[in-house]
């Protein structure tokens, strides 16, 4: 009986605090504008969104080795993934802001850049630890105002794995044109498995977009794709069309559970032989148990049109420091510190390993699958970086709910990418 | 001396004391600093465009314009009001149900009572996560139809757009119904058994004891019940939230979950704002109009 007012009040007050928390970020961005003190004292905080334990741990170990060092001081605060996002916004606005964040370098770095929320590095990027890094590495982390914003610290890359044992039992081999990988799928249905597993279903709907990415950097080049997200393109015209006639002739052999698992149950799936092969990042690897991995190998996805060049998903990941911070030599010193092969190796070994280190001169973990993962970016004629990250994460909802009715219902295709293009337009135009 | 006694005494009756005093204000004053004050912040949020980021841009009613065009606010609406009679209306029926069933002390009724209530101990999101396994394509529901030889009736419960709404109202059922029953049994519990003994002696049937003694006289329970749902229905999110995201594409969208993935997944806090104002003003709508006429009908 008494439980109906608080259950109503909760709801106020919950509406409330929403509105509160946004009304003083509100409050805080307007009038933070002007102060750009110096002053010091107190650490360095890096606020990091690796929340995994393997991560978390990794992280403190950088932090650690770099105070140890004795140029500075930083201190390590994770904040739990899903939290860090929606509240990146007011962490950026705030006038006593966490000094340096993980976060994307490429398009979302470059709309807080465009805001004046980060801080410019650029002169950091003329030091000797920023020597061997590539032209591409160094256009990710540029804003487009032409200054340098960004750190880059490790990658991953994405590939169609599937698991040595079987394709060898099968007699098969990897494909490297799309009409080889058609064939295979063929074979591979034969033998009783789903050719294509996906992993689009539960909470990790965003997964389905890699097939999207991949399709257009083959069909219609690295830069259309970046183009497209950015909203130059539009999603209903005729050459997002052709990625989709692509996506249909290989439609009929994704597993019909595709939907319906999140990408760690598709990965369990994959390892226990129900599907073939799976197009996924080496971030999968952590919810793999350890001894099966030895049997999972991975191929380029297969080149479409042999015209354009060979683009691949490399998503980077790094850090940028606020432009409100109140530390920017000390943040600029540990930043330098962040690009070094020492720190980036720390990092490497104390979390899951597949993830590669940006700095050429860095050493990876060393496994087979990751040499090659290496080659495989190293040899890219160019790196994109994912679906959110060439776009926004305001973005990805509207291709989440778009390919996941395509998946259903493949025949809509013409009136999916109108709705498509319409809840884009609702992102683009704020 | 009388004198001076009698007026103190007056002053102390007619006087508000500043103790009471305080003890009114001083939540008055948290109440509109933590609740009014956001409220008004909210509803002035929704006639903006902002991203979180920039200044809001004050647009305006543009934002409830594009509601009336927004075929997904459409299809939210229509579930939230499926929602209300599915969920709202099943689990007052079965809440009170189990209630009559179990309103006789009897042996081991106890236990049935506890099992009834056992889900509103367990936070929302632990149990989607329940229900989300076994709804999984190789999960106990489809394992369990494949084990009876219903195996054609197997599904991909979440991922389909026919079912996935049904699906997600189960679990959300499955807790409120043993919510509502115990709020019917201590309703039931407040009836005066005399009344019952005078209908039995006047020849009642069971259906006529129930229509003509025990719903007049959970009015009030009902009451309780009706605002609980009502309010529980309209805030309906964790359990969408956690076992389909309102998908597949808006399949499942309710307007709890339309507002927060439009204001924190788009970042578009103008239009979240003003989804959240309409669900304020359903809430309200509803709420008031049945208080306007419980109150009529006592007068």
């Amino acid at each position: 009986m008494i439980t109906s007012p608080p259950s109503r009040r909760g709801f106020l007050t919950g509406a409330g605090a929403i509105g509160a928390a946004a009304l003083m970020s509100g409050c805080v961005a307007s009038s933070s504008g002007g102060s750009g003190s110096q002053s010091s004292g107190g650490p360095v905080t890096l606020q990091s969104n690796l929340s995994s334990p393997q991560a978390k741990s990794a992280m403190q170990n950088l932090v650690d080795s770099y105070n140890k060092r004795g140029s500075g001081k930083a201190e390590l605060n994770t904040v739990a993934s899903e939290t860090f996002r929606t509240q990146l916004p007011t962490y950026l606005t705030s006038a006593n802001p966490p000094d340096l964040l993980t976060w994307y370098p490429g398009s979302v770095a470059n709309s807080y850049a465009k805001k004046d929320l980060l801080l410019d590095v650029s002169d950091i990027w003329s030091k000797p630890e920023f020597a061997g890094y590539s032209a591409a590495q160094q256009r990710l982390c540029t804003s487009s105002a032409g200054k340098k914003v960004f750190v880059p610290a490790t990658y991953y890359w994405w590939g169609v794995f599937y698991r040595k044992s079987n394709f060898a039992k099968w007699g098969l081999q990897e494909p490297t044109t799309w009409d080889e990988f058609l064939g295979l799928c063929d074979k591979l249905k034969s033998k009783g498995v789903a050719p294509i597993g996906l992993g689009a279903g539960g909470n990790t709907a965003w997964v389905a977009s890699s097939w999207f990415d991949y399709l257009n950097i083959r069909v219609n080049g690295a830069q259309y794709h970046r183009d497209l997200l950015a909203g130059k393109h539009r999603f209903d015209d005729p050459e997002v069309r052709k990625v989709f006639d692509r996506w249909s002739e290989a439609l009929p052999y994704f597993d019909p559970n595709g939907t319906a698992l999140a990408f760690q149950d598709a990965t369990t799936a994959l390892l226990q032989s129900r599907t073939g092969m799976m197009l996924i990042g080496t971030f999968f690897a952590d919810a793999a148990p350890k001894d099966q991995l030895d049997d999972i190998d991975f191929f380029r996805f297969p080149v479409i049109d042999p015209e354009i060049p060979l683009a691949e998903e490399g998503p980077t990941d790094g850090y940028f420091a606020s432009a409100h911070t109140r530390h920017k030599a000390e943040v600029k010193d540990f930043m330098r510190y962040m690009a070094t092969a020492e720190a980036q190796e720390i990092y490497i070994k104390g979390s899951s390993g597949t993830a590669l280190p940006t700095n050429p001169t860095a050493k990876d973990s060393g496994t087979a699958l990751v040499k090659k993962g290496r080659a495989l970016i190293e040899s890219a004629s160019d790196v994109t970086q994912f679906f959110n990250r060439d776009s926004s994460d305001a973005l990805q909802p509207t291709a989440d709910t778009a390919l996941t009715r395509f998946l259903a219902k493949p025949k809509q295709i013409d009136s999916i990418l109108t709705t498509w293009q319409r809840d884009a337009q609702k992102i683009w135009s704020q | 001396m009388a004198v001076f006694t009698a007026t103190r005494v007056r002053r102390r009756a007619t006087g508000v004391p500043p103790v009471v005093l305080a003890f009114v204000l001083v939540p008055l004053l948290a109440e509109t600093f933590w609740v009014f004050w956001p409220a008004i912040q909210g509803f002035y949020l929704s006639l903006t465009q902002w991203d979180g980021v920039s200044a809001p841009k004050f647009i305006g009613l543009g934002n409830y314009r594009e509601m009336l065009g927004d075929s997904v606010f459409r299809t939210a609406v229509l579930d939230t009001v499926l929602w209300l009679l599915l969920f709202g209306g099943l689990s007052a029926v079965l809440g009170l149900g189990a209630a009559l069933l179990l309103q006789q002390e009897r042996r081991g009724v106890g236990f049935y009572r506890a099992a009834l209530f056992l889900p509103v101990v367990f936070s929302l999101v632990a149990t989607a996560l329940v229900w989300q396994a076994m709804y999984q394509p190789d999960g106990l529901i489809n394992k369990t139809l494949e084990g009876v030889g219903l195996g054609s009736l197997t599904h991909a419960w979440l991922a389909d757009q026919g079912t996935a709404f049904y699906a997600v109202i189960v679990p959300a059922l499955w807790r409120q119904i043993g919510y509502v029953m115990v709020l019917y049994l201590a309703g039931l519990k407040g009836i005066d058994p005399v009344l019952y003994e005078a209908a039995k002696v006047d020849g009642a049937t069971r259906w006529q004891q129930f229509r003509n003694i025990t719903m007049p006289q959970l009015s009030s329970v009902n009451a309780v019940v009706l605002s609980v749902i009502v309010i529980d229905s309209l805030r309906s999110f964790d359990v969408v939230w956690a076992l389909t995201r309102g998908g597949p594409y808006h399949s499942s969208e309710l307007l709890s979950t339309y507002m927060y993935s439009t204001a924190f997944q788009s970042l578009r806090l103008g239009y979240g704002s003003a989804l959240a104002v309409v669900i304020f003003l359903l809430a309200f709508g509803v709420i008031v109009s049945y208080l306007v006429r419980a109150f009529r009908e006592a007068d």
